[in-house]
């Protein structure tokens, strides 16, 4: 017994020595990479007299090349170009390898600059880590933001993040399709409803829906709940701090999206198509709408769908319900992505000046709407060049000539579990594998 | 006489004859359905994004869209990355091979007091899922500052593969005869000797198997490589096919390149190394 103990403790302190050894060789093999973070520190410091500085970017945009990515990186190449002493590293990484990231960057050190979500499902967490650095929100006064853009960036009265784009719940359209057949655009959900059957009979798909993901159906459902109520967002924060979804509100409008699917508005298995499978039975010419956010608005100018379908795509946003509290202009629109500092970074005068620069007006929203990669959250009128497509002309009049917006979207407003459950268990209420109150009770679970 | 036998020959023959055309079928058509993912992912990298979305199986694509590849070597930076995988995939698999061997004969053939509970613990590792140990090893690394250095991938990719490797070297010296150590022994050798020069030509096999697994287990990994990594310098290849995914949808053509290009390697590994892992395998799963 004795002796086994003794072998124990040595094995142990042979362990022990051998690790610590290795840790020392580590240690010194990664000297490399300790001096190059020694340099960024002397660099911060000199940061005010001009010397070399490093901002590390940390962004949800992998693809550099098109869309929002591309335009995030214009907006680097500028700054560098107009600040030589800077040096811009992008680190880019697609949303679920983000946010994972995203978590361990927050116990070790965020990077200067970091892509955000201004949703509670997300920023919640991050703010009660304090990663995140105070904003002046004076100090953006005279940039244009939408009014109510910056309020899901808040906490506290305090500005800890700036919007990054305006999205809009619509249906996309193929004018031409409705013309030959002679359909015209709903004016009521049951208008819409009653669709289904002759384009059906047409042999086409009504309306192509992304139900694989689940948040497309959130945004639907949150939709309804909007033309429903005229107003969720107080009812569903109650929901979400009593885990009581009896509202008739979430009742009726669960019932109005199923029964949309029960009409056979959506496309056989959208419960489990993807983004890109829904998205091309539309370009495609198979479907006559496509449910999705106004940043697709760049189908208009997409070399690659057939010009036919391209040059005919228009839009409408969701139609009133009967005895519904909103009215045909009051829209489901939210402002999702955009950009925070952190609050440790080292170079932080410096990552703030960057920030700023992102939101000057000839920025983000003109390159953003040179680009076709959606609305700013920025007034973006001056931008207007007459050249837009006709589809861009319709959006921007739908956000114009809104008479209110709901904010962001029901799925966004709880935290990260809230979401699982509400995105995971909406296709199942909607084909009818659970009925409403399970997916109500399910959802209302996530949040005890 | 010599008639009937010539007949029997002859329906003999065509007996083996119609039973080889059959073993022949059967193996077309399996065959067909290994290589039908691969066929599959060539022939929609020639494709353009929009004719993805067909109801058919494959594509015939109105014409080939070789700028795919073009757009994946350039855009993707292919070369960097693959660059990249080869080398750390390359030491890993070295690593692998060597610490497993030593480990293995020190297990199974030395006699120390705890070999035995040695082995055990080195083998528990199998047991531990690899992303549960995703940010505590994070926030390991960048105490010891070795984030974003090769060490951050090589170091768990050797850790993860060893057990794997390590249950099947121990089995492979198993079945090396004692009695050709002994006489090593008799004649002088020491034990590195033994273990370079003796043991492991006998288990060549086991080698080309550990190694097969360990590269090929690694080579697609992506969660850790992103965690740990974050400038392009150690970056791998399934970073690759990241640089063309979009915020809400992805360039899918060019994706479906990298795909192939990424799959390339990994084949051409197989296939040179394949011979030996069918036999490998088999041996081991004897022997254990």
């Amino acid at each position: 017994m004795k002796r086994k103990l003794v072998s124990v403790v040595l094995a142990t302190t042979m362990l022990a020595t051998m690790v610590t050894g290795c840790g020392g060789k580590d240690n010194s093999s990664a000297d490399g990479a300790a001096g190059t973070e020694k340099s960024d520190d002397s660099g911060s410091n000199g940061g005010a007299s001009g010397d070399a500085v490093t901002l590390k970017v940390y962004s949800n945009l992998p693809d550099r090349n098109n869309g929002q990515g591309l335009v995030e990186q214009m907006i680097i190449d500028d700054y560098m170009e107009e600040n030589p002493n800077v040096t811009i590293e992008v680190e880019a990484l697609d949303e679920e390898a983000y946010k994972t990231k995203f978590k361990a960057y927050s116990m070790e050190g965020m990077p200067d600059v970091v892509s955000i979500w201004g949703q509670p499902s997300f920023l919640d967490e991050v703010l009660d880590a304090g990663v995140l650095a105070e904003l002046n929100e004076a100090d953006y006064a005279d940039y244009g933001f939408l009014d109510g853009s910056l309020e899901g960036f808040k906490k506290d009265g305090k500005l800890y993040g700036l919007p990054r784009n305006t999205d809009v719940a619509v249906f996309y359209y193929n004018q031409k399709i409705f013309d030959d057949n002679g359909w015209s655009v709903p004016e009521t959900y049951d208008d819409l409803l009653a669709l289904a059957g002759p384009i059906k009979d047409a042999g086409l798909i009504p309306v192509a829906m992304d139900g694989g993901d689940g948040w497309p159906m959130a945004v639907y459902l949150s939709d309804l709940m909007f033309k429903i109520t005229g107003d969720y967002h107080q009812t569903a924060l109650d929901a979400l701090a009593n885990a009581d979804f009896s509202d008739p509100a979430f009742t009726e409008a669960t019932q109005l999206m199923k029964d949309a699917a029960d009409a056979g508005l959506f496309q056989n298995g959208y419960d489990s198509q993807d983004y890109g499978t829904a998205m091309n039975l539309f370009t495609n010419g198979q479907a006559a709408m496509f449910y999705m956010g106004s940043w697709e608005t760049s189908m208009a100018t997409n070399e690659d769908i057939p010009e036919e379908v391209r040059e005919n795509i228009r839009v409408f946003t969701m139609p009133v319900v009967k005895d519904g509290k909103a009215t045909a202009t009051d829209i489901e629109a939210w402002n999702g992505g955009g950009y925070a500092v952190s609050a440790n970074s080292e170079v932080k005068d410096e990552a703030i000046k960057f920030l700023n620069y992102m939101y000057q007006p000839d920025k983000l929203s003109k390159y953003g709407w040179e680009n076709g990669v959606g609305m700013s959250a920025q007034d973006q009128s001056a931008y207007m060049t007459g050249d837009e497509t006709e589809l861009q002309k319709q959006i921007v009049d739908i956000v114009s000539q809104s008479t209110k917006v709901s904010g962001t979207t029901i799925n966004d407003l709880g935290p990260a579990a809230f979401k699982t459950a509400i995105e995971s268990q909406i296709q199942g209420v909607s084909n009818g594998t659970i009925t409403i109150d399970e997916f109500l009770t399910g959802i209302a679970d996530s949040v005890k | 006489m010599s008639r009937e036998k010539t007949i029997s020959n002859a329906k003999s023959k065509k007996d083996k004859q119609s039973r080889k055309i059959i073993l022949w079928i059967v193996l077309i058509l399996v065959a067909i359905i290994q290589l039908f993912p691969l066929i599959w992912l060539v022939d929609f990298s020639l494709a353009s994004s929009n004719e993805m979305f067909t109801s058919g199986l494959l594509i015939i694509p109105k014409k080939i869209q070789w700028g795919n590849y073009k757009t994946a070597f350039v855009d993707g930076h292919f070369l960097l990355y693959l660059k990249n995988s080869i080398l750390i995939n390359g030491l890993a698999v070295i690593l692998v091979i060597v610490v497993s061997i030593m480990a293995g004969f020190a297990c199974r053939r030395m006699k120390w007091k705890l070999s035995g509970f040695v082995k055990t613990l080195l083998l528990m590792g199998m047991m531990i899922p690899i992303h549960a140990t995703l940010l505590p090893n994070f926030k390991i690394y960048s105490k010891l500052g070795l984030t974003d250095t090769i060490w951050a991938l090589l170091i768990p990719y050797v850790a993860f593969s060893l057990p794997q490797g390590l249950f099947l070297m121990t089995s492979f010296i198993e079945a090396v005869p004692v009695e050709i150590e002994e006489a090593a022994v008799m004649d002088g050798c020491g034990i590195f000797r033994i273990i370079v020069q003796i043991v492991t030509p006998m288990i060549r096999t086991s080698i080309a198997t550990v190694a097969i697994m360990t590269f090929l287990n690694n080579w697609n990994e992506f969660m850790m490589a992103s965690t740990y990594l974050s400038s392009p310098t150690w970056k791998t290849l399934p970073f690759s096919v990241l640089e063309f995914t979009g915020q809400y949808s992805s360039n899918y053509a060019v994706q479906f390149a990298v795909m192939a290009l990424t799959a390339a390697p990994a084949v051409i590994v197989y296939v040179l190394l394949n011979k030996y892992i069918t036999k490998g395998v088999a041996m081991g799963a004897v022997k254990g």
